[in-house]
């Protein structure tokens, strides 16, 4: 099978998790009771009103008085052409909600992640260099803190500082500030230190342990030989072999904590992005929004796993399909 | 335009605002129902971009700044027609004046239109005032277009609109260009005070063509009517921008009708005095209070915990509020409650006094509320008009009508008086069986205010009583769905001697007694109630008799509940609503049907130089003569 092949294979398989991801989601919404009913008919009592009538309308509103097969049908035609319907939560097509809160999240998301990737591996192989010294022991140290102290708390505690003490960012989150420009920039620098602290202990250790594997080995000792620089010998000979194993885990790893992570740090510094858009459509029940949401995740998750994939062979030329040679 | 209605001065209504949509739209109880009452933290708050800078050649402030509120939620939707929320009622209120407004003198003060009546209360006249125009190309306001509203979209049943309960049964008719007229089908001598008559204008064009196709999906999420782009000059400041999740701008409208009314401060005359506005969607607390510290905010609510500490702040302003919310301790007098052991206690009037006896009211505001909240004796806040004074009330809980031995006399006076053997041993209650009493009492979980109410009231109950309480956490959905309400079923009972039919039960009243919610329950304080000190005959729905609209718990009323309500709507003057609202609330407050505990304030915090907030209900009723002082 050719690369073409296994993409193709996976982008099939992407398809079938999806209407697995969408049918699993869907019931658990269906079987939910729904508090809006609820509020209708208590609010009827209070007003004089019929509660049955208003249930009933209620539910018509909702369209929770169709048969479950023919909401359910409605609703996997409706995916699939991209027609996510009507968030009732936010008063706006879910696409648009979706576009919305993915402009916000990728402000802060994208420098998280290149941020995390690129200074991960770096502290490491670093760490991994001058190991048990006390360049290692900071490197360390600073690690297990991002990792151990909380981002919700970590973000409060920063916001009281920076925010309230030193006044040197705002603390109301402003999203007419242009995307690129330095008031951005400047309020978005404390949520992308928060999560990258947050996000690169793990990677830190993972690839110091990697490359200490790779110090004394024989291609090092040759380079080391030959004359070549250390920094040299670290980033061509130590790096490399040391992502190979990262890499499989380190778009699942970042995916895994994005929402979690995300919406937390949303929260605190008042960002409108995916996170917060995700949770509270889940708390208000908004069928469309939150399966919008999810399956923006699960292609989120699925492209990723495919790029860490493709990546895996980039990296290391040993691995290869079984008939890569065609 | 004269305005008629300047004599009534009826306390205890909300600021026009955001407690307009509380108590205007039936929230009032939801939102109390939601626990928020009194940890509900969410005020306005603001950010001062500007420097307030003397005043212009007549005298009024210069126009500065901008006022930017924050709030913990966004807003689900911002047309005027379905908006039941608070919050987006102050989004929408920016740019767009409800029809009237009550004053810090609780007098009714006309906004679009002016309400009369001149046969007690029957037909009801709205003057609108002229000169209110929507933007090009709707045209004027006038009386065809609230008509059209309430005939085409209140009084149908597809459009489904928020306001469509306030005009059932009414009949609307246009009597000029500029006046219609009302007829109700009983009088109401307090209908502006209910709200039920308050209406957003919105142009006939706009909504004309899902009438004539009765396309609800399609007005609730017409685009006109969601960004409030029609509202011309019927508000002090136009919507630049809904970010959903984020929240609104505004700029302000040079064009604000208000300016010209010639009537109310003087301030109105150049209002509104900021430059701009807006509402900002911060969710976490911490958040909320370090831009109210910063002065990135200018106002915000404070919980009870951190007001002490924001008064000693220079940099915040600090107000109490008085709300009409409660805190009450719910007792189950159905089947399924009082779990622990035979018949229920609870059934007795002497036994809920005894209870009410028991829980120190003055310790739980001075314990708990920190000083931030007045006692609750009987269904009205004392500043209510038609509070009966604190003589007229029994004071239960306070004083010499507090601690154990006043308890204990009134529970000896129920166990007298029930079929079972309960006795004391010692100061402690028993069963017949001579065990300990335990009860149940559920709070809000979450809640710190809440679970330390809970705590207090266990301890009370068993100093005084020997009552031990297990106190059990819940979340609001959980106990609303299995503990408060049950499936509606009816039937007939016996109520002080006379056969009661429940023909209409509903979820919050399901029918008698013997008809119980899935789980069973003792106490809880998870909910707190409106006591619509405006229009208390709104409490008609907790209190007109056993089969009343709204009663979890299973209350009979031991008084004459229904007569004194009928001759409250039958009353022909204010003055002769005293009489039959006084004999109400002294009976309440005898007969407690939901243990009165206290009525939290409303805190909050507002920048320094803001001028224009009070410490009255009805704070933000004038919210266009606010301005920055320099």
């Amino acid at each position: 099978m050719g690369v073409a092949g296994y993409v193709a294979l996976r982008v099939g398989w992407a398809a079938v998790v999806s209407v697995i991801i969408v049918t699993v989601t869907f019931g658990l919404l269906a079987a939910a009771p729904n508090p809006s009913v609820q509020q209708a008919a208590t609010q009827a009592a209070l007003e004089g009103g019929d509660p049955q009538e208003a249930v009933e309308r209620e539910r018509q509103l909702r369209g929770l008085d169709e048969p479950l097969h023919v909401r359910y049908l409605d609703f996997l035609t409706g995916v699939y052409t991209l027609e996510w319907g009507w968030s009732e939560y936010r008063s706006q097509p879910v696409t648009t909600a979706l576009a919305d809160a993915v402009l916000y999240t990728a402000q802060y998301s994208i420098p998280w992640t290149i941020l995390t990737v690129l200074f991960g591996p770096l502290i490491g192989v670093y760490s991994a260099a001058n190991m048990y010294t006390w360049r290692d022991h900071a490197a360390t140290g600073f690690a297990f803190f991002g990792y151990a102290i909380p981002n919700f708390f970590f973000g409060i505690i920063l916001l009281l500082i920076f925010g309230v003490w030193l006044e040197w960012i705002p603390i109301v989150f402003r999203t007419e500030v242009p995307a690129f420009s330095l008031a951005n920039a400047r309020q978005l620098a404390i949520p992308v230190f928060v999560l990258v602290t947050g996000s690169i202990g793990a990677i830190m250790r993972v690839s110091r342990n990697e490359s200490a594997a790779f110090r004394n080995a024989t291609f090092m000792k040759t380079a080391k030989a030959k004359g070549v620089s250390p920094l040299r010998a670290y980033a061509y000979h130590v790096m490399r072999p040391t992502l190979v194993p990262l890499s499989t885990t380190l778009v699942g790893q970042l995916l895994a904590i994005f929402l979690g992570s995300s919406l937390l740090v949303e929260v605190v510094f008042g960002i409108p992005g995916l996170g917060r858009l995700t949770f509270n459509a889940l708390v208000a029940q908004d069928t469309n929004l939150v399966l919008g949401s999810t399956l923006l995740f699960t292609f989120l998750a699925v492209v990723g796993n495919l790029l860490e994939d493709l990546a895996f062979t980039v990296l290391d030329p040993r691995i290869s399909y079984d008939d890569r040679e065609l | 335009m004269r305005p008629g209605r300047h004599t009534i001065g009826a306390a205890g209504g909300p600021s026009i605002t955001r407690r307009q949509w509380l108590t205007g739209l039936g929230m009032g109880a939801t939102a109390g129902l939601a626990g928020c009452s009194a940890d509900d933290d969410s005020g306005t708050e603001a950010t001062d971009d500007g420097d307030g800078t003397g005043s212009e050649p007549d005298g009024t402030p210069s126009v500065s700044g901008t006022y930017d509120t924050v709030i913990p939620s966004s807003f689900s939707t911002l047309n005027p027609l379905y908006n039941t929320g608070s919050r987006a009622g102050t989004a929408i209120g920016r740019t767009l004046d409800p029809g009237y407004t009550f004053n810090t003198d609780g007098e009714y003060f006309p906004l679009l239109y002016d309400l009369s009546t001149d046969d007690g209360g029957s037909v009801w006249v709205f003057d609108i005032r002229e000169g209110l125009s929507f933007t090009d190309p709707y045209g004027q306001v006038d009386a065809s277009t609230f008509v059209y509203q309430i005939r085409e979209l209140h009084q149908t049943d597809w459009a489904a609109t928020a306001a469509s309960a306030d005009w059932t049964g009414i009949t609307v008719e246009e009597t000029g260009e500029f006046q219609f007229q009302a007829e109700l089908p009983e009088p109401r001598l307090l209908w502006p005070e209910s709200y039920d008559p308050l209406l957003y204008p919105v142009p006939t064009d706009i909504v004309d063509p899902y009438v004539a196709d009765e396309d609800v999906e399609g007005l609730r999420q017409e685009e006109a009517l969601l960004d409030l782009s029609f509202t011309g000059n019927l508000g002090g400041y136009t919507l630049e921008e809904w970010e959903r999740g984020a929240g609104t701008t505004y700029s302000r409208n040079d064009e604000y009708y208000l300016r010209d009314i010639g009537e109310g401060p003087e301030l109105f005359s150049n209002a509104p005095y900021f430059e701009g506005a807006s509402i900002d969607v911060v969710e976490e607390r911490a958040s909320r209070l370090a831009a109210l510290e910063t002065g990135e905010a200018d106002s915000a609510g404070i919980p009870p915990e951190r007001f002490s500490e924001f008064e000693q702040n220079p940099r915040v302003s600090t107000y109490r509020i008085p709300q009409p919310f409660n805190r009450i301790l719910s007792v189950n007098m159905r089947d399924n409650g009082w779990n622990a052991g035979p018949g229920n206690l609870f059934r007795h009037t002497a036994f809920r006094q005894g209870l009410a006896a028991a829980i120190g009211k003055e310790e739980l505001i001075a314990g708990i509320f920190r000083g931030l909240a007045q006692p609750h004796y009987t269904w009205q806040p004392s500043w209510s008009e038609w509070h009966p004074g604190d003589d007229a009330v029994t004071q239960l809980g306070t004083g010499d009508r507090y601690g154990g031995e006043v308890a204990r006399g009134l529970v000896g006076d129920a166990i007298a008086d029930s079929e079972f053997g309960y006795r004391f041993d010692g100061n402690a209650l028993v069963t017949p069986e001579g065990e300990t009493i335990t009860l149940d009492l559920y709070h809000l979980a979450g809640g710190e205010t809440s679970q330390l109410i809970a705590e207090f009231i266990g301890e009370e109950l068993s100093d005084s009583l020997g009552i031990e309480v297990t106190i059990e956490a819940i979340d609001a959905v959980r106990f609303q769905q299995d503990y408060w309400t049950a499936a509606p079923q009816g039937g007939t009972d016996t109520v002080d001697g006379e056969a009661v039919s429940w023909d209409r039960p509903t979820p919050n009243n399901p029918g008698p007694r013997s008809v119980t919610s899935a789980e069973s329950w003792d106490m809880s304080i998870v909910y707190g109630l409106n006591t619509y000190p405006l229009n208390p005959l709104t409490n008609a729905a907790f209190f007109d008799g056993a089969d009343a609209r709204y009663n979890p718990v299973g209350y009979y009323p031991e008084f004459d509940a229904t007569g004194v309500f009928e001759r409250a709507r039958s009353a022909d003057s204010e003055a002769a609503l005293q009489e039959p609202f006084t004999e109400l609330f002294q009976n309440l407050a005898e007969e407690q049907p939901y243990v009165m505990l206290a009525f939290g304030d409303e805190l909050s915090g507002y920048t320094p130089d803001l001028v224009g907030p009070t410490e009255d209900f009805f704070n933000g009723w004038d919210f266009p003569a606010w301005y920055f002082d320099a």
